[in-house]
């Protein structure tokens, strides 16, 4: 009908890809609903066909099977801080998640929806950027496919999927021995709040020679999507971890400030935030700076 | 469309638009009125309400996407003319002032206490970081749940 909202609910991949195989402009599909029903309100959206994902049991999981962890899209943010699996294995990802809205928005919003939504300040994006994430979807065919999760999101608001595709899985690497990750932000308030600035972080310290190996460093609401840094990262790779480092690395993340949205008006705040920032990051990677000094060479 | 929804221990079966949110079949439908909208985009929590057992937006749900689940609002905290503990405690401790956020406040400390009977302080924010209220300053309401954890 034309002035009707349709509402289909498969039960299964297998329904799901009927349903998609008319998907249009005016198809909508809706997870958790956080953000969806919020914009189909604000945009006065009354017709089209609502498709919805939640019933889709077989989308609600979290498993490890060797050296990849697999996430369904259904899995919402609460389920993603009480598992076992991601607490051991990506600790940036349990950090996103406990900071993304609050306990009711936790309880409903989805890893799935939060790429979907691509939003430019999204606290999880982030952290699956630094974790090296690939994204499973499936089209109207039933057919699966990956892409990196940073040509998933393109832009605020903006994912590359077209209507008859939909994201059902996130695979990300299990991080090898040495790898440590943090995500933290900063907002207007310290809890519920969208972020004005957040960062995730993975690094590889390698005990033996204490020399930092790899560094992943990410930021979000910088842009239109979050992005790795390569100049901040370039600043850790290869160095011992002393005070001295964690000051260049604050200086490199001003720096990548100061490019990134120089004429701002948000600038000066976000150039004062991101010193806090980093001092959470280097406390939780690397331990306090007494520990530091002992092991400085 | 047909919805059937299990609420507060009874099923309804409903005619009901697919873009109504639960939220507004909880109100028009049933006459649940404890559920308030204040924001509409889950800023506020006044329209906390229990499905599944955690404490949910009911304002940012579809009616739909709630068929074949178990929804708690207000209204059920009351049983036989006993109000629940946490009710009381509210009262007790001067929890509840123009009484706005009160039922969102209360459900998401219900969802809470059944999952967590003990809950520290810290837990006990958490849980309610969604529920805003402008009277009481949350000292009391905090008070409240720790009265409502003691009389357990």
């Amino acid at each position: 009908m034309m002035n009707e909202m349709n509402f289909k609910m498969p039960a299964s991949l297998n329904e799901l890809a009927l349903n998609l195989d008319n998907a249009d402009e005016k198809t909508y599909l809706i997870s958790g609903g956080t953000d969806l029903i919020i914009k189909l309100r604000e945009k006065k959206i009354y017709s089209g066909t609502i498709i919805d994902l939640k019933g889709i049991q077989e989308l609600n999981y979290i498993r490890q099977i060797e050296q990849t962890i697999c996430i369904g899209a259904n899995t919402t943010f609460t389920e993603m801080i009480h598992s076992e699996i991601l607490i051991k294995n990506a600790p940036c990802l349990v950090q996103a998640a406990e900071q993304i809205g609050s306990t009711q928005i936790r309880n409903a919003a989805t890893i799935g929806g939060n790429i979907a939504n691509a939003f430019a300040g999204a606290d999880a994006i982030p952290a699956l950027i630094a974790m090296g994430v690939k994204v499973k979807m499936m089209n109207a065919k039933g057919e699966f496919f990956l892409k990196d999760i940073d040509e998933v999101v393109i832009g605020s608001g903006k994912n590359s999927l077209h209507k008859d595709e939909v994201i059902t899985e996130v695979i990300a690497p299990v991080l090898g021995h040495g790898y440590k990750s943090f995500f933290g932000k900063v907002g207007s308030r310290e809890r519920v709040t969208i972020a004005k600035l957040n960062m995730a972080v993975v690094v590889k310290n390698n005990h033996e020679t204490g020399v930092i190996e790899d560094a992943r460093v990410v930021l979000g609401s910088l842009g239109p999507k979050a992005f790795r840094s390569d100049l901040v990262e370039i600043e850790l790779v290869g160095k011992y971890i002393t005070d001295s480092l964690q000051t260049e690395f604050e200086k490199a993340l001003i720096t990548q400030i100061d490019i990134s949205i120089a004429g701002r008006s948000s600038r000066p705040y976000k150039r004062e935030a991101v010193k806090a920032l980093s001092e959470d990051a280097f406390s939780n990677l690397f331990g306090s700076p007494a520990w530091r000094c002992n092991n400085e060479k | 469309m047909e919805l059937i929804i299990n609420v507060n221990d009874i099923e309804y079966k409903l005619d009901v638009n697919p873009r109504m949110r639960l939220l507004d079949v909880l109100r028009e439908n049933l006459g649940l009125t404890g559920a308030k909208e204040g924001c509409g985009e889950g800023e506020c929590g006044a329209c906390t309400i229990i499905m599944d057992g955690l404490a949910i937006n009911s304002c940012m749900v579809l009616a739909h996407q709630a068929r074949g689940k178990k929804i708690i609002t207000v209204e059920a905290l009351e049983q036989d003319g006993e109000m629940d503990r946490l009710q009381e405690a509210f009262i007790n401790n001067g929890a509840v002032q123009c009484g706005y956020c009160t039922p969102g406040m209360l459900m998401s400390c219900k969802a809470l206490l059944m999952n967590n009977p003990n809950p520290t302080d810290e837990e006990i924010k958490i849980a309610i970081e969604g529920n805003l209220c402008r009277c009481t300053g949350y000292i009391k309401i905090v008070r409240a749940v720790k009265e409502a954890i003691q009389n357990q």
